[in-house]
């Protein structure tokens, strides 16, 4: 049976999803794609899924053919990791220092960073701050306006409440949200990508 | 490089990072507002961390470092 899919406009790694969701029920598959990425994933499934990968370039479109080789049966188990580069990322600050060694130098290097994420290209879709992290969401840290400006940005701030209670200094916090662990470890387990200085 | 008037701010590069660290620590006993940032990549590509601070506060932060650090170059940024 076969099968044609419009997946055109559709965000990585949705394309390959709905590739990989209709292998069980269709031994061709026509798709329609628009970004080369799309194309690379869904030629790496077929590659690893036993089907025959054949396209053709139609306009700013790839029009792509599937065909289940013979004797193969599609598993729709195996582990496949979709590969997109425009993933957002998590930051996490687990410390106020970037780097282990001299603390001053650990410091400078940890204010310098938090400056230069606000500038990132791919901007992070979370920062989350931990143990002595916490301290550079305090009021009078150095880096307030850059946590300021990820927040305007859209990035959101978790800062753990366990922490800002140990450092006591829940007065001295402006921006972010205080969180727990149950989000902290949610938010790690379902980053695309995590950013650790 | 052109600046909008509340955007313009100037730069001071240090001799070393230690040199930086010891800046910090002076500017931090004076009420003078200021940022660590690394070396804008238009500036230079070399890895490193300057002092950035409002036009204005320039003298205070030459007066307040006199003898204590010396600053490479104060350059214009915003």
């Amino acid at each position: 049976m076969k099968t044609i899919i419009d997946a055109r406009g559709l965000a990585c790694p949705q394309p390959v999803i709905l590739v990989k969701n209709n292998m069980k029920d269709f031994s061709e598959i026509e798709v329609l794609v628009d970004n080369e990425t799309a194309l690379e994933n869904i030629k790496r499934l077929a590659g690893s899924s036993g089907y025959n990968f054949s396209y053709e370039k139609s306009g700013d479109s790839f029009r792509i053919n599937l065909i289940r080789e013979n004797n193969q049966t599609s598993s729709g188990e195996e582990a496949f990791s979709p590969s997109c580069p425009g993933v957002k990322s998590v930051v996490v600050i687990s410390s106020d220092m970037m780097g282990n060694g001299d603390v001053d130098l650990g410091r400078l290097l940890m204010k310098a960073f938090i400056h230069t994420v606000t500038t990132l290209e791919n901007f992070p879709e979370k920062i989350i701050f931990y143990n002595s992290g916490v301290l550079l969401t305090a009021d009078g840290s150095g880096v307030n306006d850059d946590i300021d400006l990820l927040a305007e940005k859209g990035c959101e701030i978790l800062i753990c409440g366990t922490c800002v209670n140990y450092y006591n200094i829940k007065d001295k916090i402006k921006t972010g949200t205080i969180s727990n662990m149950y989000d902290i470890a949610n938010s790690m387990n379902s980053a695309g990508r995590i950013m650790k200085p | 490089m052109i600046c909008e008037d509340e955007d313009e701010h100037f730069v001071a590069l240090f001799f070393s990072v230690s040199h930086v660290m010891k800046a910090e620590k002076i500017l931090q006993k004076s009420d003078i507002p200021f940022k660590m940032i690394p070396v804008p990549k238009t500036i230079s590509t070399d890895c490193g961390v300057c002092i950035k601070f409002e036009m204005q506060l320039v003298e205070r932060i030459r007066s307040l470092l006199d003898g204590a650090v010396e600053i490479k170059e104060i350059i214009r940024y915003c």
